[in-house]
């Protein structure tokens, strides 16, 4: 990252979290909101765009964080002796899911990721009696920091501005490791990488498995946000919402899902001047973007010096 | 000579098909071997069947006095053969040093111990010199899918040669390169031929740089080697020559 990049970056996020006091409940929410998805979606990114695996399944991971943190707070058990339980579940599960990918590839493992997304949301809506079934889990308490309560929205949101940024230093840090270097080998061209001694078999299932604990981690947070659940919210359309933030954004680009996510979670709101027209409008900006921009909004720079050359 | 890749009457059919029909050859510690034949004679089947691509039908194959039929690329790859394929493999959207790096990190250390190293793996300094050996400064930092056909042969040659292996089987190095480039593409193999000490097996089609590079040649006809020795024996055997141009 250059310089003038990193200046930016700085710049936007002070810019952010100096934004939060001025808003409304609503707003502040959505900001938060923004953040506990892009959580899950820079996991998903990890997937999807550094190790080349597809998978419409990362909302079952977010769904199962946040059971987690609303069944097991629910009896009684603080938010941060829960938080590496679920991420170490998703990590584990998500584990499990890499093996198809072992196996199958492209829209193949799309569907057997969908396939895997509706079944964790069978099993939420029918497993009532630890779930709540279709009626969900209220009362979900929010946490509380060195005895600090965080029932404060405003808290809530500078709570988890700082989660977010931790996760991301986490990732960029495992990134920039001899492992993310090995993950876009098994995404470029996996043949030639496993004639290089890269462990192909173990590297697909790390990815998914990180991914899987990230979208745990943000589940997690996404239930002490809203303090209820219910399984609608972690079905196959969230999945699709994440994969599109991070294709938006720019799939493959550390700073994408950041882009994507708040263009998604929010262009929807700002375009409700429009009333029945919004996602109509939100759905052709979609349609329009992957047409002239495939590679996704961070991807415009490049565009551009291209036809400067 | 002692054997340090024996190659032991590989066979491989596809139903009636022989692609490969009972090849048996040896290689020596720091020798190179070249394989010529028409298009479609068996040499990139053979290759394949050495290196755990596809599994031979019967026959062995020995590397360093332990057999490794069918063993996996990654399992011969941590023995120490290194290939090149017949077409294109660069990590297309990694620069070219990153290309180089990560086909050298992972024989260092163990995978925990990688998340831990520092960025480059410690391989930035090889790195450096592979890219200085192979004449590509002056586009280390650019994605390698962005180059030019023979600069990204180039680094595929360079990859394969990353780790030091003990063995690099190279499958039409020269195929697409500019013939300014071939007298290059040599020097650089004899050059590392000596440094590294590995041997080689080299299929290709175009002869004067099998001529000049391999003191050993196979040819191949319909999956079963027809001659070999040395070049010169092998270019004036009138059976090469028939299966070549024809009667």
């Amino acid at each position: 990252m250059s310089r003038r990049q990193l200046i930016a970056l700085v710049v936007g996020l002070a810019l952010y979290a100096a934004l939060a006091p001025f808003l409304k409940n609503y707003g502040v929410y959505l900001m938060t909101l923004v953040l506990v998805y892009l959580m899950s979606a820079m996991g998903l990114n990890l997937v999807v765009g550094y190790a080349g695996q597809m998978s419409i399944g990362q909302a079952a991971f977010f769904g199962i964080g946040a059971y987690h943190v609303a069944i097991l707070m629910k009896l009684g058990l603080p938010f941060f002796a829960v938080l590496p339980l679920a991420a170490g579940s998703c990590f584990i599960i998500g584990l499990m899911l890499g093996f198809p990918a072992l196996r199958v590839q492209h829209h193949y493992l799309a569907f057997a990721t969908l396939g895997f997304n509706v079944l964790i949301y069978l099993i939420l809506r029918n497993e009532q009696s630890w779930t709540g079934g279709t009626f969900g889990l209220s009362g979900i308490p929010r946490p509380s920091l060195f005895g600090y309560e965080l029932n404060n929205n405003l808290a809530f949101f500078y709570f988890a501005f700082v989660s977010t940024i931790l996760l991301a230093l986490l990732l960029a840090w495992l990134l920039r490791s001899p492992w993310g270097r090995a993950f876009a080998a098994l995404r470029d061209n996996p043949i030639r990488a496993e004639s290089l001694g890269v462990n192909i078999t173990a590297y697909t299932l790390l990815a998914f498995a990180i991914g899987a604990a990230c979208a745990g981690v943000g589940g997690a947070y996404y239930a002490v946000l809203v303090q209820y659940i219910e399984p609608s919210t972690f079905n196959v359309p969230a999945s699709l919402m994440m994969l599109l933030a991070v294709i938006v954004g720019g799939s493959g680009r550390f700073f994408g899902p950041l882009l994507g996510t708040v263009v998604v979670l929010l262009l929807p709101e700002w375009l409700r001047f429009a009333q029945n027209w919004y996602l109509m409008v939100f759905g052709f900006a979609v349609v329009a973007l992957m047409i002239w921009l495939p590679g996704g909004m961070l991807s415009l720079p490049d565009r551009f010096r291209k036809v400067q050359r | 000579m002692s054997a340090f890749l024996e190659v032991k009457d590989v066979r491989k059919y596809y139903g009636a098909i022989r692609a490969v029909d009972g090849v048996s050859f040896k290689l020596g510690p720091g020798e190179i071997v070249g394989v010529i034949g028409p298009n479609g004679s068996g040499k990139t089947t053979l290759f394949n069947s050495i290196l755990g691509q596809i599994r031979p039908t019967s026959g062995a194959v020995e590397f360093a006095g332990e057999e490794v039929t069918g063993m996996s690329p990654l399992e011969l790859a941590r023995r120490g053969i290194g290939r090149t394929f017949q077409t294109l493999q660069v990590f297309g959207k990694l620069s070219v040093r990153d290309n180089l790096i990560v086909a050298a990190q992972e024989f260092k250390g163990t995978m925990k111990g990688r998340l831990f190293a520092p960025p480059d793996a410690g391989l930035g300094e090889h790195a450096d010199e592979m890219i200085e050996l192979f004449r590509l400064q002056h586009v280390a930092k650019l994605p390698a899918g962005t180059l030019s056909y023979g600069q990204q042969k180039l680094i595929d040659i360079a990859m394969a040669f990353m780790p030091s292996p003990r063995l690099v089987l190279l499958d039409e190095p020269c195929a697409g390169v500019n013939p300014s480039l071939v007298d290059q593409l040599r020097e650089l193999l004899v050059e590392l031929n000596k440094t590294q000490g590995g041997s080689f097996v080299v299929i290709e089609h175009n002869m004067d740089f099998v001529m000049r590079l391999c003191p050993h040649v196979i040819c191949m006809v319909e999956g079963k080697v027809l001659a070999e020795g040395p070049p010169a024996a092998v270019q004036s055997n009138r059976a090469v020559l028939e299966a070549y141009l024809g009667n």
